[in-house]
Order: C-alpha cells, then structure tokens, then sequence
C-alpha cells in the first residue's frame, strides 16, 4: 500500500492529465480529514471549549465581588467545585485525553482559589505569593497527569513567579541574574523532557511542547546576553555566557544527534543576534551597520545551506 | 531508488481509475521530486529565512539612515525598484531554497525604499497602494517561489487595507473581509480543481492558503483596532450573515463526510450551529476563525489549524473584554455558553457511540 501525500498529489497533476474529479477522489481519500479523525477534533473541541468557558465563567463571577457572599460561602463554593471535578477525574470512566482537560480546567479553579482568598484577605492581586500557592499546590497533579498542556501552564506559572518576585521582594537582583535564572530553570524542564523517554517509554512529550520550552530558554539567554554586552560585566554575566555556551553545544548536538532541525537553527540564529549586537556596541557608524547586514545575511544563509545539506543526508 | 518506485506506484494506481487516455510527463515529474528532496523547507527554515530577513533589512535601513541617503528622493525610488527587480531575477533564476533570505530582504527593502521615496514626491497612498499591488502582482506572475509569492500576497492584501484605513471609508472593511472569506472558502473546497488547472496557479496553491488565511484575519484586526464595532453595527450583521452562512455550508459537507443521514439529527445540527453562531452576531471575528477552523480540519492542514485556534482564542478574549457588561453578566454568559458546549461533548460522544454500534 503507498502513502500519497500532499506533495505527490502535487507533482502528478502538474505534470499530467489526471482529472479534476479523480484528483479530488484521491484528496478525498488519502489527505482529508476522516470520519474518525473528525469525531475526536469534535470531541475535543467541544470539551476544550466546554470547559474553558465554564472556567472563565466561574472567574468571572468571582472577579465580579459579590458583597453580598459570605466569604465562608464564596470559598466553600470554589473548593467544593474543585472536589467535584477531582471526584469525577477519579471514578468516572471518561478517556484520558477528557480526564487531563478536566484537571486542566481543575487546576484553573485553584488559581481562583488563591486569587479570591487574596482578595477577602488583602494579600494584594500581583503579589508573588499569590503564583507561588498556586504552582505549589497544583504541582503534584502536574506530575500525577502528565499532560503537556497543563505542564506547560504550571511552568508558565513558575516563570511568572520568579518575575513578580524579582520585582516585588528581591530588588537587588541584577536583570542579568533573572534572566540566567529563568534561562537556567527552561533549560533544566527542557533536558528532562527530552530525556524522559530514555527512562519511561510511556512518556514522549509532544514537539511543540519542548520547542516553547527551547525557545523560552534561548530568549532568556538571548536577552540576558544582549543586555550584559552593553553594561559592565559582572560575575553573572560570565556564567551566564559559560551556561550558555554549553547548552548551545548540547543543543546542536541534540539537533544533529535527533535530527531535529529545531535546534539547529534556534540556536545559530541566538548567536547571529549576539554576535550582531556585539557589532553595534563596538561602534555605530554606516560602516558598521553595512557591515553587520552583509553579516546577517551570510551566516543566515550559510546556516540555512546547512540544514537543507543535513536534511538531504537524513532523508537518505 | 526508492522514491521512483513510490512515484511509479502512484502513477499506476491513478491510470487504473484514469483510464488509457491518462498520459504524464515521467521525466519532468521525476525532476520535480528531485528539486523536493533538494529544496525541502521544514518550518524551521522557513521561520529562519522570515527573520534573518527582517534582521538584515531593519540593519540595512539603519544602514541608509545614517548615510543620509534618504534625502535624495529620486535616489531611493531607483534603488528601491532596483531591489525589487533584483529580488525577482534572482528568484526567478537561482530557485533555490538558499537565496531565500537574500531575496526576500532585498525584496522587503525594495518595497519599503520605494514607499518611502514616492511619499517623499507627494505622490499620496490613493498612487502607491494600487502601485504596489499591481508590483506584488507581477512579482506572482513570474516567479511562484513559497515564501515570495506568501509575501506578495500579504502585500497585495495590505495595500487593499491601507487604501480603506488611509481614506478612512471604514464601511468598505467588512466588504473586503466579506470578499476574502469567500475566496479563502472556495480555495479551501476546490483544491482539486486549483491543482487541476495551469502549473503556475498550482503552484501558487500552498502560499495563497496560507496567506489568505493571514488577510482575512488583518480584516478583523483592523475591526478590533480601530473599535469600529460600535459604528459599523449594521455592516457587521451583515457580514456575520454571510460568515454563518458559509459556515452552515460547511457543516453540511462536514455531516455527508460524517455520514450522518437521520433528518432530525441533522436538522437537530442544524439548528443548534445557527443557534450557537448567532450569539456572535456582534463580533463576525469569532465566526471567521471558527470558520478558518473548520476548514483547516477539513483539508487537514496543521498550520492553518493553528494558527486559526490561536485566533480563535484572541477573539473570544477579546469580545468578552469589549463587552460592555458587568462582571455578573458576562460570568453568566460564559458558564452557560460552557454548559452548552459540555452538552454538545455529550451529545456527540453519544452519538457516535450509537454509530459504532450500528
């Protein structure tokens, strides 16, 4: 049995007679989207958008501030949904899929939870510790799950964590600092996700999943170095360089050892824009900036002419 | 080789059902799928020549501001055309994967040295956008490289907006959204017949889906931008008209692919999808990217998906912060459109259960 794909199709009927209704008979049948394939996006669609909807409604109604509702009332209200979800992830026979949205939606509510507590106790919407009880308090789900979306919201929630408590408590943090932080805690996430199924074959997180965490890391790196390049450098800056230059390594090795042409042009490209502010702070006149294009433009293109050599090398 | 036997394969199957009429041309197929293997583009380069692009043009103008060669009028107009010409030649004769960056830069500086200059000669938008339109055309016309052709496409369709947002006569925004909603439709549902057609028009099939998809949603983000909600009322309804139409449409190719042929379950569709999009009279965005949605599913082409849920997700976002409503309200709202959708989950997954079993 042949695969046709797109690209066949493609190619025949440029180069043939093949007719308009036949070519639509084969779309039909190798490319589109199946009977089945359409009851499972329905499916997901239709729970996805359930229960977001449902969630925001519920965030909604608390952001709204009855003062009418006690607040033993407003919590009780909360915790007693998050009870009845976890119940029904527990001991209903739904699929995964539907059960880890479920949490998803869950994991939501404890969110308002913290952020309703906060608002009859004063603790301030921003604060810091707001995201910390929530990432803490749902971090045991996360692992429980496994579910990339839902790990991808909780590390969504420790950046910002680290964020607001670099703005709200630790005002002697260098902006240097943060960002190798942040570059340093995407990167560790990024590693254990690749590797993961090295250990447990039941787990293989999806692409796009480690790609975000590959570009969250590579753009804290980026910045952070950029923004060193044109202040004196300090103790931090030096390790961020030496951790950078060693998870750039690990990553082309990465990308050439998996194949994966990701890597290897996230990270070229991280460099070029390093390298080309380097440029800049060196000096500002035309000369430069000519230079710099002629620059850009020659590695982007070396860079590029190398991937499309490997391809070629892999798909044979 | 592999890959002959592959196309040798495919090619007997489709004389199978073509009959002995059917004839091709082995050797230019042949060359085509070398250039393939030769030239395949992942995402990753694709992204990578977009942006080391966009690096070295803003470089290159940072380059031209200080040498002070704005000044002369005359002078970036000839560069500017110059670039433009250059980036076509050198696409229409290298057509290699490559040069990609190089000529999509000169291209993007090409056009932004030419807007610059023929502003600078009080020439006004009502000459430049029509100008760059009938450029971007030709560019089409003879070179039907992705990313190029993608980009003249963007630029075709910017220009048409420029023109609307520049003469400030809004009420042509949902005639334009209405135009492209339709053309992406027809693109999307007649692939067959795209490919069936001349090579070039084939060829231009890939970048055309996806840059219509980006037009139409510039249609709706001028809408959002320029708060043009509140003033155009009548003109949305009607555009919403028109989107749920089409969608309505698609729902009944969706139910023959699904092979749903009770009457009142269809009509029980039916009646519910109208139900659901009238809700979004107000805001025709949501329609169009549940449209987008739908469509994308249905051809099976991922991109498109995606960035059509992303869309999606902004517009609702954005509807529901617009409105003006208390916080009461709209959590109301919310919570029951969320209780109609779980029950639809249900309603499908029985549904198909029941299908299973038959």
């Amino acid at each position: 049995m042949t695969k046709i794909d797109r690209d066949d199709i493609q190619i025949i009927s440029r180069n043939s007679n093949w007719s308009e209704k036949n070519i639509d008979q084969t779309l039909k049948e190798n490319i589109y989207t199946s009977k089945e394939a359409w009851q499972k996006f329905l499916r997901l669609f239709f729970i996805s958008l359930g229960v977001g909807f449902t969630i925001a409604g519920i965030i909604f109604f608390f952001a709204y501030n009855w003062a009418n509702l006690d607040k033993f009332i407003k919590i009780g209200l909360i915790e007693s949904l998050i009870i009845a979800t976890t119940l029904v992830i527990l001991f209903t026979k739904l699929s995964n899929d539907i059960k880890n949205i479920i949490l998803t939606g869950t994991a939501m509510l404890v969110g308002v939870l913290f952020a309703v507590f906060g608002q009859i106790y004063q603790t301030g919407a921003n604060a810091y510790d707001f995201f910390l009880g929530w990432t803490l308090f749902i971090t045991l789900w996360v692992a429980v799950s496994n579910f990339a979306p839902l790990w991808l919201i909780f590390i969504i929630l420790i950046n910002t964590t680290i964020v607001l408590y670099s703005q709200q408590i630790a005002h002697d943090w260098s902006f240097v600092f943060i960002t190798t932080l942040l570059f340093v805690i995407n990167s560790v996430f990024l590693i254990a996700a690749l590797f993961v199924n090295t250990i447990t074959k039941k787990l293989n997180p999806p692409r796009w999943f480690t790609n975000s965490l590959a570009l969250a890391a590579i753009t804290a790196s980026t910045i952070g170095i950029s923004y060193g390049l044109f202040n004196t450098p300090k103790g931090v800056f030096f390790t961020l360089i030496t951790l950078a230059l060693i998870a750039y390594g690990s990553g082309i090795w990465y990308g050439l050892k998996a194949k994966n042409g990701f890597y290897l042009s996230v990270i070229p490209f991280s460099i070029i824009t390093i390298i080309s502010v380097l440029l800049v702070n060196l000096s500002d006149d035309f000369g430069m900036f000519l230079l710099i294009t002629i620059f850009v433009i020659t590695s982007v293109t070396l860079v590029i002419k190398n991937l499309i050599n490997l391809q070629k090398k892999w798909i044979n | 080789m592999d890959k002959l036997a592959h196309i040798k394969n495919i090619l007997d199957k489709i004389r199978l059902s073509e009959g002995t009429t059917f004839n091709y041309n082995e050797d230019a197929i042949v060359e085509e799928y070398k250039q393939l293997t030769e030239n395949t583009s992942s995402l990753a380069i694709k992204i990578l020549s977009i942006f080391g692009g966009l690096l070295t043009t803003l470089f290159f103008l940072g380059f031209l501001a200080i040498t002070g060669l704005y000044d002369s009028e005359i002078g970036v107009i000839v560069f500017g055309a110059a670039f433009i010409i250059a980036a076509i030649a050198i696409n229409k004769i290298v057509s290699k994967l490559i040069i990609d960056t190089i000529s999509f830069s000169m291209y993007a500086i090409g056009f932004i040295l030419l807007a610059f200059g023929l502003y600078n000669l009080n020439l006004g938008y009502n000459v430049i956008a029509p100008l760059f339109i009938i450029i971007a055309m030709c560019a089409l016309y003879s070179t039907q490289n992705y990313m190029f052709s993608f980009i003249s496409i963007l630029i075709i369709s910017a220009s048409f907006i420029a023109l609307i947002v520049l003469n400030e006569v809004y009420n042509f925004i949902p005639l334009y959204i209405a135009i492209y909603t339709l053309i992406t439709t027809y693109v999307f549902l007649n692939e067959a017949k795209i490919l069936a057609s001349s090579k070039r028009v084939s060829k231009l099939y890939d970048p055309l889906k996806t840059a219509l998809i980006f037009s139409l949603f510039f249609g709706f983000a001028v809408i959002i931008a320029t708060d043009l909600m509140h003033d155009l009322t009548y003109q949305l309804w009607f555009l919403s008209g028109i989107i749920i139409a089409t969608i309505l449409y698609l729902v009944s190719v969706i139910i023959k692919k699904n092979d749903i042929t009770a009457t009142k379950t269809k009509l029980l569709i039916y009646i519910l999808s109208t139900l659901i999009l009238a809700s979004t009279l107000y805001l025709p965005a949501i329609s169009g990217a549940l449209l987008i949605i739908l469509l994308n599913v249905l051809v099976n082409y991922k991109t498109g998906l995606a960035i059509g849920i992303i869309a999606f997700l902004y517009f609702i976002i954005q509807y529901y912060y617009d409105l003006n409503l208390t916080l009461l309200t709209k959590s109301i709202l919310l919570m029951s459109s969320g209780i109609v959708f779980l029950l639809l989950y249900v309603f499908t997954s029985k549904k198909l259960n029941s299908n299973e079993k038959i």
